[in-house]
């Protein structure tokens, strides 16, 4: 008589077959009602979402882990593949508008509440195991940890939305652009020079100690970079993606009758404009379920899909407590790795690098926090 | 022997469909636009959230 592991491991094929061909159908649903509302560029940004979860997941290119490794065991080989990637972004974004192009980079307010916010991104970023990016990418391979991590960074963004106008007020400075003073040349120069710099000093370090920089690392840079730019030509923005998340949370909570739309942040033009429309038309939230069905697809694929383990309970507390802290803090923040550390440094605005020295405290703290909810003590 | 089919990645691609499905229907019942925002749509913000720079 076959036992009922094998039988398990026979039907995993056929499982993982109707879960892609379904993610594709859904897919396509997706592509051919964004293509009749907002066109070509609509369906562009879903499919580059698409590939983006797909290749986050394939290559496992997380920030979250990448800084634990650093912060954990002195592995320096994550970080400097992440300033190449910024290196990358910032040859265009910098000086776009000098090459012609109709777009522009990402700069935010030096603010409080962009310190609390990343210190508390920080912490949550570890007790979840993923970033913004990486909660996603793993919600969409079948994750059981993500599948809690979520819906509460839904609902912490949503919060910070609420609370953000009140906390900008505590104190403020504009936008700082990194060699603002001089020609666009020479400021771009200025900033790959420092994220060069800090990519190289990173990947030294990290040789003197015997590390070697994986060539999945840097493959994975180089294709993540190229569809980073093609997301900043089509959209006119760099990538951002927790702003999704935020939109998510305001349309269920309208849905069940909270008046969402007379709070001060989604009459800001941005956010009105996306709360009055469709989920589909907003760039961020439009690549976010491209991306998530992208990392669907993907795991389905590799067979990675029914092989995921599940948490324990206080893993899934702990991805609870994360989300919301990740939730809070991008909003507070303007972003998270991907929206604020990457979008920021690579446009050569200040708060990028203060977002990175803040959740690298903040990811300290969630290290410290991990063995109490859960996790082993590596 | 009866298979339980309420297993942990059953009700995972359950919420994933319903989600997909929640996001069908609000765009169906959105008006429609030409475009997904631009810089300029999105008030010139500075960053990808919206918010407006001071």
């Amino acid at each position: 008589m076959m036992s009922r592991a094998t039988a398990r491991s026979k039907d995993a094929p056929t499982r993982e077959m109707i879960v892609f061909t379904g993610l594709g159908v859904i897919w396509l649903a997706v592509a051919g009602l964004v293509g009749l509302d907002t066109g070509a560029k609509g369906v562009t940004l879903f499919a580059l979402g698409t590939a983006l979860g797909t290749v986050f997941l394939s290559f496992q290119y997380g920030f979250a882990s990448g800084w634990r490794n650093f912060l954990q065991s002195g592995n320096m080989t994550g970080l400097a593949s992440h300033f190449l990637l910024a290196a990358l972004c910032a040859v265009l974004f910098i000086p776009a508008g000098t090459l012609g192009i109709s777009a522009a980079g990402s700069l935010a307010p030096i603010s409080l509440s962009l310190f609390i916010g990343a210190f508390a991104f920080g912490i949550g970023m570890q007790l979840a195991n993923g970033c913004g990016s990486g909660v996603l990418f793993s919600f969409g391979g079948g994750s059981g940890r993500m599948l809690m991590a979520l819906p509460f960074f839904v609902l912490g963004s949503l919060l910070g939305s609420l609370w953000l106008p009140s906390v900008l007020a505590w104190g403020q400075l504009d936008p700082i652009q990194i060699g603002g003073g001089l020609t666009p040349v020479l400021r771009t120069l200025v900033n790959l020079l420092l994220l060069v710099g800090a990519s190289f000093i990173f990947w030294q370090a990290g040789r003197r100690r015997g590390q070697t920089m994986p060539r999945k690392l840097v493959l994975g840079s180089l294709i993540i970079a190229a569809l980073c730019w093609a997301v900043f030509l089509v959209s006119g923005h760099p990538w951002g993606v927790t702003f999704g998340f935020t939109l998510w949370g305001a349309k269920l909570a309208s849905a069940v009758g909270f008046d969402i739309a007379s709070h001060e942040f989604w009459q800001w033009p941005g956010p009105a404009r996306a709360l009055a429309h469709s989920v589909l038309a907003d760039n961020s939230s439009l690549m976010d379920i491209g991306m998530l069905i992208g990392a669907g697809l993907w795991a389905a694929f590799s067979g990675a899909f029914y092989k995921q383990a599940w948490p324990n309970q206080r893993q899934l507390l702990a991805a609870a407590i994360g989300g919301l802290l990740m939730g809070v803090g991008a909003r507070f923040a303007f972003g998270c790795n991907i929206g604020a550390f990457l979008a920021g440094t690579a446009s050569g605005s200040l708060h990028g690098w203060i977002w990175f020295a803040m959740a690298m405290g903040g990811s300290w703290v969630g290290i410290k926090l991990r063995p109490h909810l859960g996790f082993g003590e590596k | 022997m009866m298979t339980s089919y309420l297993t942990p990645k059953s009700i995972f691609i359950a919420i994933v469909v319903v989600f997909i499905g929640l996001a069908l229907v609000d765009h169906l019942q959105s008006p429609t636009l030409q475009s997904t925002g631009a810089p300029a749509d999105l008030g010139n913000a500075c960053a990808p959230c919206g918010a407006p720079c001071k």
